[in-house]
């Protein structure tokens, strides 16, 4: 039991690897790319220096792992919008979704590689959010710098929107992917921006308008709303909120040993309230809150359903004062 | 009033609604508006046909310019149409190998298998009145030297060797194109359904000049 705490109480720690892993792979892919076509060409002698020092580099990176690197490295392509993994191929469903929208159709080996994140996430709930997704690497980062600036006393606004939103900007993506036959969850979707727009940078022709697009959201969430582009608007946040309401795995709040400090709710960066026992579809499992509980009283549970309401915590002063009066 | 209520009610549904559009809109106005200059575009080999089917078929993953050996494949982040994030190839700069890597690796049915022989990327037309050996200045045969598919697709006029005469079998793949020493192109990738010289014989290329 102790074991299980402490090792829950890491699992933020955990995420941040995972997720700088995540992006660190996304710069690294467009440069292996590189590399392999310098291969393929069999022209070293004719690189300018920049390029022999990418191909020195990656020929260091990858000698351990593969002696055929112009083929081999084919099996590790893509980004988390859609890409192959040892042969494994695997799509985003908001991708599926999309693309079944514009097409009016549905292609069955391009649906069924969505299959496993679809498993996943009706097991673990918006997990992607929170531990794959590139762009939430940078939206965390970017919530770190609005708190600084909090702390310098800029007016870094917190407004509140409807949380419904996302849904409806999923609905309507779908009927507009329809309407213009072209996927248009592509060009707004960050995690197919993020991972797009650093292989233009490195392999194509520099950064494109999506990145004018993404630097938008940055801004959505320092000026409007705290985390707001996943919270409010997001599509992909929206579709994996929807397939992990009955998750399997949740963070639960113990009451006898929460003290009511309300660490948790202030750590939340997608504004759940754990302190009363609401943490609902949008909880993306990042861990934060377990992290920061000083009592232990946040933990992962195996339930379908969220407890209702469990009063104030027995460590805190509200519950003495409701027990003194009883 | 419940006439006027019903009317805020829908109003504000209509707001909602085009604030959900928004970002859609918006991704899609930050793309420069740019045409590719002139006609230097062909699509991917084993693209789906018609160029609609193609677009709605993408998912705008990247894949296939991942795989690409040579780096021919660019993708749309120019034209602010529905074609954003798709691929094409531009042959002026770099023309396809036909390694059918990126038909591999599509994950959608955006790109179907295709024997080489039988890709439709579009048919080679040369302008007889640029190209070297056509206008007697010289004698050349990149082109038909440099040709994957040989004889069938591109091959030297019978009289003059270094004329060369596009043959049915070309594909489009565009290393024609790339090679071609005369700086104006007089070699370039058109699409099938347009009228070539190697389709109907001069007699449409003549039509042509008189325009």
């Amino acid at each position: 039991m102790i074991v299980a705490s402490v090792i829950q109480h890491h699992l933020n720690k955990l995420r941040w690897l995972v997720l700088s892993g995540v992006f660190a792979l996304l710069v690294l892919l467009p440069f292996l790319y590189l590399y392999q076509t310098y291969e393929a060409a069999h022209a070293y002698d004719l690189l300018p220096p920049t390029e022999k020092a990418i191909s020195d580099s990656m020929e260091w990176l990858t000698k351990p792992f593969t002696r055929d690197p112009e083929n081999d490295l084919n099996s590790f392509k893509g980004t988390t919008w859609s890409g192959t993994l040892y042969g494994l191929k695997l799509s985003d469903p908001l991708a599926v979704i999309g693309q079944v929208a514009a097409t009016l159709s549905v292609y069955w080996p391009f649906a069924l590689t969505a299959l496993i994140p679809v498993l996943l996430t009706l097991l673990l709930g918006r997990f992607y959010c929170g531990w794959i997704c590139p762009a939430t690497l940078l939206y965390e980062l970017n919530d770190n710098l609005g708190t600084w600036l909090r702390k310098a006393g800029l007016p870094v606004s917190q407004r509140r929107l409807n949380r419904r939103l996302k849904y409806l900007v999923l609905v309507v993506g779908v009927l507009l992917s329809a309407i213009t036959g072209s996927v248009v969850f592509a060009s707004i979707y960050p995690p197919a921006l993020v991972g797009r727009e650093i292989y233009y940078a490195i392999a194509v022709s520099g950064f494109g308008a999506g990145a004018v697009f993404f630097i938008l959201t940055l801004l959505f969430d320092l000026m409007v709303a705290r985390r707001g582009f996943c919270r409010y608007v997001c599509p992909g946040g929206a579709l994996y909120s929807l397939l992990g309401r009955f998750r399997l795995v949740r963070i639960q709040r113990k009451v006898e040993t929460c003290n009511d400090c309300a660490k948790c709710n202030v750590v939340c960066q997608f504004d759940l309230d754990p302190l009363h026992d609401d943490f609902g579809q949008e909880c993306n499992n990042c861990t934060a809150c377990i992290a920061v509980c000083p009592t232990d009283a946040l933990s992962f549970k195996l339930t379908i359903k969220d407890q209702t309401f469990q009063g104030p915590g027995h460590l805190g002063h509200l519950y003495r004062k409701q027990q003194g009066a009883s | 009033m419940w006439r006027r209520e019903i009317l805020l009610k829908g109003l504000q549904g209509l707001g909602v609604l085009a604030f959900s559009a928004l970002p859609f809109g918006m991704a899609r106005l930050l793309l420069p508006r740019q045409i590719h200059a002139g006609q230097q575009w062909i699509p991917l080999p084993g693209a789906q046909t018609p160029q609609t089917a193609f677009v709605a078929a993408c998912i705008g993953c990247g894949l296939c310019g991942e795989v690409c050996p040579p780096r021919c494949i660019k993708f749309n982040n120019e034209t602010n149409g529905s074609e954003a994030h798709t691929p094409y190839i531009d042959p002026a700069e770099r023309g396809c190998i036909l390694c059918a890597k990126c038909i591999e690796v599509c994950p959608t049915d955006a790109l179907v298998a295709t024997p080489i022989a039988e890709v439709k990327m579009g048919i080679a037309q040369i302008d007889r009145a640029a190209c070297y050996p056509w206008v007697d200045q010289g004698v050349c045969g990149a082109c038909v030297s440099i040709c994957p598919l040989g004889e069938r697709a591109i091959s030297f006029e019978m009289w003059n060797q270094y004329r060369p005469i596009v043959q049915q079998g070309c594909v489009g793949c565009g290393l024609c194109v790339e090679i071609c020493p005369e700086p104006s192109l007089p070699i370039r990738i058109v699409m099938r359904d347009e009228p070539t010289v190697a389709q109907h014989g001069l007699g449409i290329r003549r039509r042509s000049y008189q325009r």
